[in-house]
């Protein structure tokens, strides 16, 4: 019998991929989200992780951002 | 991030949506028939025109032949166009075919038109009466004034200073689609409220327009008859001065709206008051037909990401601190720089790169326009680079299937998918499928369906 999970599908490049699955590792095992790798950009995930994820992201983005020191 | 765009909605979409009555009444305006006529796509101005003198109706066949194969679609468009406005008449004859005739009230009224020429409702008033007109230079930067002091009004309603005469239930109106009220910080602009901004001056004009005349049954003025003043309105002649006593009540205070927005610029004499109108007004009717006038430039992109833009208006200083970082102001100069906070900015109220990037191409001062690109491609590639930044992860909800029992059921659950819009996903090694929420209860459904 076919078998149905509910996530959310994810969609991004080879690096943004690998920061998503380190995050996934870094987590504490009761609260790693990634349910499967489907291939080297795309993975399958547990719902309501959508905002820490995005919040992850907009955090690394911004230590990558130079601010001038005033 | 959503992608809500205003569309300038054409003014004729506005017209069509009246009702057969309305529009009929509408008709019975020589000018209303011109400036529709000038409004229609090429193809359907040429079937007005051959069937303007003829009386029996043309069969729907015949009309298709006179058009070659490859412009099938172009015909279709002109038909249904006309059809929308009422200006053809589908009717069906004796050997019951389709076929189309022209509207009785405008086929008349434009042959009239066509015959007398256009005679308009008023005559300008004589030179001889001791009126100062306005040169057009000056009947310009008045319309120009205005109508900046409108915008920033519009978009500035926490100042106190109340530039124009417009009552605050007008700007309300205005600001509906276009202002956010929040409390605690005062009214902010929205998505929409930036894009407005970013559009052009005609595809502005059109927006507030627009919006007067939907407001107009609130205030218990027929739409159809504003609607019929205004285009009569971009028949008269810009600096010409005609007296306000040949105007009904209704027309007299849609005029004092107009005057503050900058359309005409009204005077009185020591008897007599009278109006004239600018271009604004004249362009109307012009922009009807998507032509719009060009605009001196002012902006100067440097490959070092600085702009310079040589202007003093307030609302152009606004516009730009909307993506860009203001450094100094001198008297006739504004410096700015694009940086990745300001565009990041930007972003998140809703600006795209590419309106920015129009804008800037639109607005480029004309020693900058002739070089070809006119905004160096370094600054364009980096502006897009930085809004796909913020993009770089998609998510979707979605269910996960696994496990099928067969290659068939597989295949044919990913085709039910691909049909319903939904598979994101899959893969045949393995038999597993990835299809978005929406359609995962017809999935179910489905596969319930298979299995027995």
């Amino acid at each position: 019998m076919v078998n149905a999970i509910k996530g959310v599908f994810i969609t991004c490049d080879i690096p943004m991929a690998q920061f998503i699955v380190n995050m996934n590792n870094s987590m504490p095992s009761s609260q790693k989200f990634i349910i499967h790798v489907l291939d080297s950009t795309h993975m399958f995930v547990q719902p309501h992780v959508e905002q820490m994820i995005r919040s992850a992201v907009a955090e690394f983005r911004d230590q990558n951002s130079y601010e001038k020191p005033t | 991030m959503p992608q809500v765009k205003i569309i300038a909605k054409n003014f004729m979409d506005m017209v069509a949506s009246l009702t057969a009555i309305k529009l009929d009444k509408l008709y019975n305006n020589v000018f209303i028939c011109e400036a529709i006529l000038r409004s229609l796509p090429p193809l359907a101005k040429k079937y007005v025109l051959q069937l303007l003198f003829t009386d029996a109706p043309v069969t729907a066949k015949m009309m298709k032949e006179w058009v070659l194969p490859d412009g099938e679609s172009k015909h279709g468009v002109a038909i249904d166009r006309l059809i929308q406005l009422r200006i053809f008449n589908e009717s069906v004859d004796r050997k019951k075919e389709t076929c189309y005739s022209l509207n009785p009230t405008f086929q008349k009224n434009l042959q009239k038109h066509i015959i007398s020429g256009g005679v308009l409702p008023r005559e300008p008033m004589n030179s001889n009466n001791a009126i100062k007109l306005p040169s057009l230079q000056e009947l310009e930067t008045y319309a120009l004034h205005q109508w900046e002091c409108f915008l920033l009004q519009l978009i500035n309603s926490g100042q106190g200073e109340k530039l124009t005469g417009i009552s605050s239930s007008m700007m309300k109106v205005f600001q509906r689609g276009l202002l956010s009220q929040r409390d605690r910080d005062g009214p902010r602009l929205t998505e929409s409220g930036f894009q407005f901004l970013l559009m052009d001056t005609n595809a502005q004009l059109w927006y507030i327009i627009r919006e007067y005349i939907s407001n107009a049954e609130e205030r218990d003025v027929d739409p159809a008859d504003l609607i019929s003043f205004l285009l009569e309105l971009s028949f008269h002649v810009t600096g010409e001065a005609y007296n306000l006593n040949t105007l009904t009540d209704v027309q007299r205070t849609t005029l004092k709206d107009l005057a503050d927005l900058g359309l005409v610029k009204l005077q009185q004499g020591r008897k007599d008051s009278w109006f004239i109108p600018t271009k604004l007004a004249t362009n109307l009717s012009v922009s009807l037909a998507d032509s719009s006038v060009r605009k001196e430039g002012y902006v100067m992109m440097e490959t070092n990401f600085r702009m310079y833009a040589y202007s003093t208006s307030k609302l152009q200083c606004e516009i730009l601190r909307l993506f860009a970082r203001i450094e100094y102001q001198l008297p006739n100069l504004i410096a700015c720089a694009i940086t990745k906070e300001s565009l990041y900015n930007a972003f998140d109220n809703g600006i795209t790169s590419d309106q920015i990037i129009t804008f800037l191409q639109q607005n480029s001062h004309p020693r900058c326009a002739d070089r070809v690109p006119s905004i160096p491609e370094n600054v364009t590639d980096q502006i897009r680079l930085w809004e796909s930044d913020l993009k770089r992860i998609e998510m979707t909800q979605a269910h996960f299937y696994d496990e099928f029992p067969s290659k068939d059921v597989f295949e044919a659950a990913c085709d039910f998918a691909r049909q319903w819009g939904g598979l994101l996903w899959e893969d045949s090694k393995r038999m597993r499928l990835v299809v978005k929420s929406e359609v995962h209860n017809q999935m179910r459904e489905y596969l319930h369906t298979q299995s027995k």
